[in-house]
């Protein structure tokens, strides 16, 4: 079957493709939403929702990219929509525990909470300072940052699911890798 | 200076941590829900069909199949009984029979 019908039999709600996407794409989809989002319930939940959103929006799937490009933009999308409300109910709690109307919160982050269980217990203390500076850097930084060195994708990919240049790529992970490494010198001369 | 370089020690052993992580897999369940999640909301659409069948509706049907059965019970009891008479009033000559008979 070629990837022309296997997009028509998608648009027409056909289960069975919709399991032979499932099984194409649950792990590839799963692995960098958990790249972005160190905690596997919360990967999970979001790696559902882009398969819905798959669903409810393969009809304006119009074949300019790969089918596989265009999951991966949807994927990418939904872990910064996931982190930015998860900021914000983290920022609206801490309010209010300094308005006194809840349990005090000692967090007001939501990478301050790392659970990521590919990260093995002696770098446990360095990957909750690594995700949490990588999400003080601006979301395109942030984005080619976690595509290429958590999730492990070429630049050429990246490129593509992000919809800029090569070069563009190139420029931003430049930038993170110069900014991050600026965080990190700020947090560890802080915290000496 | 060794404050510094061991400042620049932490900061490639922190970012180094990020090509350490390892795999990890999706849930031996994640299949399931995720079809029964997309299929479950459609067959949800299908029934909205049937939405305007409301209780108040099915229960007002009900009753009138049920009034519509007893009628068409006492109607099928009440000419059951009228067969009965008129057989009883022919046998013992109470009664002529309606159809003409050329034998008599």
């Amino acid at each position: 079957m070629t990837e022309d019908e296997f997009i028509e039999k998608l648009k027409r709600h056909n289960a069975s493709a919709y399991a032979r996407l499932l099984d194409d794409f649950q792990q590839k989809v799963f692995a960098t939403c958990i790249s972005f989002v160190p905690s596997k319930e919360d990967a999970e939940d979001i790696a559902q929702e882009v398969f819905v959103e798959v669903f409810n929006s393969i009809g304006t799937f119009k074949g300019n990219s790969k089918l596989s490009t265009w999951i991966y933009r949807i994927t990418t999308n939904k872990c910064l929509e996931f982190i930015r409300k998860r900021n914000t109910k983290k920022r609206f709690g801490f309010m209010q525990s300094l308005l006194g109307h809840e349990m005090p919160l000692d967090k007001s982050h939501y990478f301050t909470e790392v659970n990521h269980p590919g990260v093995i217990l002696e770098n446990k203390e360095k990957s909750d300072i690594l995700f949490y500076a990588i999400n003080q850097l601006p979301n395109a930084q942030k984005v080619v940052f976690i595509l290429h060195k958590i999730d492990g994708k070429s630049y050429q990919e990246i490129s593509d699911i992000i919809e800029k240049s090569f070069s563009s790529v190139e420029s931003l992970m430049f930038r993170a890798k110069k900014n991050l490494r600026t965080l990190l010198e700020n947090f560890y001369k802080n915290n000496k | 200076m060794d404050r510094d370089k061991n400042i620049q020690n932490q900061i490639d052993e922190t970012i180094n941590v990020s090509e350490r992580i390892q795999k990890v897999s999706v849930s031996a369940f994640f299949k399931d829900k995720t079809m029964q999640v997309l299929f479950a909301d459609k067959k949800e659409e299908e029934s909205r069909i049937w939405l305007w069948f409301t209780p108040k509706l099915q229960l007002a049907s009900l009753v009138c199949i049920i009034i519509l059965n007893v009628i068409a019970y006492t109607r099928m009891q009440q000419a059951t009984y009228d067969h009965h008479v008129s057989q009883f009033a022919e046998s013992y000559g109470l009664s002529t029979p309606n159809q003409f008979s050329l034998l008599k």
